[in-house]
């Protein structure tokens, strides 16, 4: 006898056996293209992926570190990817290969250009919660920026310089003697940069500082070295140098022949970054003050803040500022005895 | 078959000289050249396929080579003894020592990247721990290292692993190359790897063999690592039979070569796959010129063929054709002479020969019309009116004496006589008639004499009865037996007429025995019937000279009369037929 119940109960074990079958097909077929397109072996745990500019750059280090921490304290994935030198293409492909990847959320660090702010608008819209670091693209959909107050930076540092300035007798008020200044950068269109310059030009324009030169050295720590020591050679009667950023301080004085010359012979010189190497020149005189950022803040503050947004939804300010560190004849010593060098003797 | 052939050769009219000379030359001039262009063709298509086959093998080497090179730069990295700066990272990590590790990290990244530009086509380098950390020249980061050595499969030595082309971390197409590095301050081994761009095998792979030619690379299991197109890679491959032996395959209905060659140091194998297309072109082309050559040489062969075959025949057309006409009784034909070759010889000949028919036609003419002549002479000599008149009257004395049978039988006589020299007009005669013509004539002769001579015919072979000779040749030698010998004598008469045959040649021989001729007469008449002495007075010697020219016009000049006497005694002559010279 034809049994209703019993038939359309085989057409239902007959649907759930496709679709299990489906499914199935559809994920032995993913795991055969891609080996390590699953993110980790522990495959819950949230991944957030920190993009510094370059990995070349040691700035970043602390960032690193104290992220690290903060990872193990929180039981996140977290990565640490860029290219190792600072390269916008192969920065923007990492990030691509995030988006494809569906990590949770990532923390970078970028120029404010259009085409990074379209790849962040795009992580956002997959769903990834996309922070930025030292640099920003405020143009963008990211959630946040951890960073110093960069404006701040600049003007604290045009300030030490003046301070230096007066220690030495230089008279920057006096109408008839310019004091001639070269300003080195990375690159332009970084936010973060600018406003630095921004603000350093902006409390020396009462004095007769005038800036004679803005040197580029496209976020290249080597470029930096090479440009800065052909630019004193043949601007030997610059007066004032003021750096951006601490991309030449990261080779010892001996690597720096001209720009040592220069020091010696009256030159003043201020930056912002403070780490081991820069403090080292700056012991040797060859740097007169510095401004550093905390990025150590940025790494652990920045990891936790976007965890606990994707995690709990908690929705932070737009702008997260991180303290500055002044480094000054008084505090030289200190500072030298906290900071660690980075690189392996 | 042969009568088949027949028929087509006959259908083409092969028997004429023009069509066998146009074969003749088509067979001389096209085997060698068809011999000539299938030898070379074949000589020519295995010497590219050699080189083909060289030039593959040589290719899948060269790239063996290159890709051994590359691999063993990359395992000679990979096969680090002990690194204080990997061992102090690794032991720093495991105990996530992050603010002393990190500065490991950075001369880890420096050092990756330094290889990574030292080694173009390494796309990345990396440290993998055992639960799935790596540092690599991009960073940090997590895989699932379960996945990822799953993917991994040994060489020979089984010290080195290889995985099939995949996406890696960064979205790019690689090959993973791997080794373990064991710490000797730490108890965790970790891997060592490389990521290959597969690029770098397009670029070891990148020989042009030709557009649809093309080289790949498969592992020991066939499943192939490069393919030009991507699709194909990870697939197993079709022409995998316990390795990838050399031999034709097919494809998409095409034709290829494949050679390859197997690599110890990564245990791929090398492919080549050459297009048959591709390197038939070449032949195609020896093929189509070779085709091409034949076909202008066979239409100049057929062009010289004509040219020479009607340049020869021509001339041979022509003297057939003016053979056929003067066969036909035209010798007005003539062949113009040029050059000066065996036909132009042939047609001088030919010339020469039309000549003389035309002259002996003329000849002929000439003589037959003396022949007439003479006939006509020899009748005229016979109705002599004495000759008449006196056996008339000797009728008339035997009618008016009543003596009615011998006047009947002198009418007959007289009657067959006439009739006989007549002979319907006829030329020839039979013997048999001739002597019956010479009987009557000796009967009528004898009545009007008196009987004063008899008569004995002779003839020893009665054969000779049924042959023809020329009418009148015996009566004019009888008459003048009768008139110029016997007559004057003062003796009775006898006259011998004897026939014989022997050697094809007819005799007759006339005898009398009446006063005979002085010899100086008998050499001179003699002279005279041989042509060796002219004579002013056609009537002296006349019957003599008529039957002797008539017997030479048509007997030749073996035939004709001879006369001996012995004065007073005997006089002779012998009529000689030579039948070989009849016409």
């Amino acid at each position: 006898m034809f049994n209703l119940y019993s038939c359309k109960n085989n057409a239902n074990k007959i649907l759930l056996f496709v679709v299990l079958f489906m499914i199935i097909m559809c994920f032995s077929a993913d795991a055969g293209a891609e080996i390590s397109s699953k993110n980790t072996a522990d495959s819950d745990k949230m991944t957030i992926a920190f993009v510094p500019r370059s990995l070349e750059n040691p700035i970043f280090l602390d960032a690193f570190e104290h992220s690290q921490k903060k990872a193990v304290d929180l039981g996140i994935n977290l990565e640490w990817l860029g290219s190792f030198s600072f390269d916008s293409e192969k920065q923007i492909k990492i990030i691509d290969s995030l988006i494809e990847r569906k990590v949770d959320g990532m923390i970078i660090s970028v120029n404010d250009t259009p085409k990074y702010d379209r790849i962040i608008n795009r992580a956002m819209e997959a769903g990834i919660a996309v922070a930025t670091f030292d640099a920003d693209a405020p143009n963008s959909n990211r959630i946040f920026n951890i960073g110093i107050d960069n404006y701040e930076a600049g003007k604290v540092t045009a300030e030490g310089l003046l301070k230096v300035l007066d220690q030495k007798n230089i008279d920057y008020n006096d109408p008839d003697q310019e004091l001639r200044t070269m300003i080195m950068t990375g690159v332009k269109g970084a936010l973060n940069l600018e406003k630095r310059i921004n603000a350093f030009l902006d409390t020396v324009a009462d004095t007769n500082i005038v800036i004679e030169d803005i040197v580029e050295n496209q976020d290249n720590v080597n470029l930096a070295v090479e440009l800065l020591e052909q630019y004193v050679q043949k601007n030997p009667d610059i007066d004032i140098i003021f750096f951006v950023g601490g991309w030449p301080f990261y080779v010892p004085a001996e690597a720096l022949p001209n720009f040592r010359n220069w020091a010696q012979n009256g030159g003043v010189a201020v930056g912002i970054d403070i780490f081991y190497d820069a403090l080292v020149l700056q012991d040797r005189g060859l740097i007169h003050y510095l401004v550093g950022q905390d990025m150590a803040t940025m790494g652990s503050k920045g990891l936790s803040t976007l965890y606990n947004y994707i995690k709990y939804g908690v929705k932070p300010p737009e702008y997260i500022k991180t303290g500055l560190e002044i480094s000054n004849q008084e505090n030289l010593d200190r500072l030298l005895r906290i900071h660690q060098p980075w690189r392996v003797k | 078959m042969f009568n088949f052939i027949k028929k087509i050769a006959n259908g083409i009219e092969i028997h004429t000289l023009r069509t066998k000379l146009i074969i003749s030359f088509l067979i001389i001039g096209l085997l060698p050249i068809l011999l000539f262009g299938f030898l070379s063709f074949n000589v020519y298509s295995g010497a590219i396929n050699d080189r083909i086959n060289n030039y593959s093998q040589e290719m899948v080497n060269r790239m063996k080579r290159d890709l051994e090179d590359y691999i063993t730069e990359v395992e000679r990295f990979l096969s680090k003894e002990q690194d204080f700066y990997i061992n102090q990272f690794i032991k720093l990590t495991q105990a996530n020592d992050f603010r002393n590790s990190r500065k490991y990290a950075f001369r880890i990244w420096e050092d990756f990247n330094n290889v990574k530009q030292l080694r173009p086509g390494l796309k990345d380098v990396a440290i993998t721990f055992q639960d799935g950390r790596r540092i690599s020249s991009y960073g940090t980061y997590n895989i699932d290292i379960d996945n990822f050595k799953e993917s991994l499969y040994a060489d020979e030595s089984d010290e080195t692993f290889f995985t099939q082309p995949y996406i890696n971390y960064f979205q790019e197409e690689v090959v993973t190359v791997a080794r373990y590095y064991y710490p000797e301050i730490a108890e965790e081994n970790v891997l060592i790897s490389a990521d290959i761009d597969l690029d770098v095998l397009a670029d070891l792979t990148d020989f042009n063999l030709g557009e649809k030619s093309y080289f790949l690379i498969a592992d020991q299991n066939g499943d192939i690592i490069y393919h030009p197109e991507k699709s194909k890679i990870g697939e197993r491959s079709f022409y995998y039979s316990d390795g990838f032996p050399d031999r034709k395959v097919s494809l998409k209905g095409e034709q290829y070569l494949l050679t390859s060659t197997y690599s110890e140091v990564t245990g791929w194998y090398i492919i080549s796959m050459a297009s048959a297309d591709e390197v038939e072109a070449e032949l195609n082309y020896i093929t189509n010129l070779t085709i091409y050559m034949t076909i202008i040489v066979l239409i100049l062969i057929i062009l010289l063929t004509l040219y020479l075959s009607s340049s020869l025949s021509k001339p041979i057309q022509k003297l057939q054709e003016l053979t056929h006409r003067a066969s036909e009784n035209d010798l007005s034909v003539k062949i113009e002479i040029s050059g000066d070759d065996e036909i132009a010889e042939l047609g001088q000949s030919f010339n020469k020969m039309i000549r003389r028919i035309n002259k002996l036609m003329e000849q002929n003419v000439r003589e037959q019309k003396f022949l007439r002549q003479l006939e006509m002479e020899s009748l005229d000599n016979q109705i002599k009116p004495h000759f008449i008149y006196n056996t008339l009257d000797l009728i008339i004395g035997l009618l008016e004496n009543k003596d009615f049978d011998r006047a009947t039988h002198m009418v007959e006589a007289l009657g067959k006589f006439f009739r006989l020299s007549l002979s319907h007009g006829k030329e020839m005669v039979l013997i048999r008639n001739e002597i019956k013509h010479v009987k009557n004539y000796l009967f009528i002769q004898q009545f009007r004499h008196g009987e004063e001579y008899e008569y004995i015919i002779d003839i020893e072979d009665p054969e000779i009865m049924d042959k023809h000779i020329p009418k009148l040749i015996l009566q004019p030698i009888v008459e003048n037996s009768i008139y110029h010998g016997l007559l004057p004598a003062d003796k009775k008469g006898l006259i011998i007429i004897k026939g014989l045959r022997k050697n094809k040649n007819i005799y007759f021989k006339i005898v009398d025995n009446g006063v005979g001729i002085a010899p100086e007469k008998v050499e001179e008449i003699n002279k005279i019937l041989k042509g060796e002495l002219k004579i002013d007075d056609q009537q002296k010697y006349f019957g003599l000279r008529n039957v002797n020219q008539r017997l030479k016009l048509m007997y030749g000049g073996n035939s004709g009369l001879k006369v001996e006497s012995v004065e007073n005694e005997k006089t002779m002559v012998t009529i000689r037929i030579d039948q070989r010279g009849g016409k």
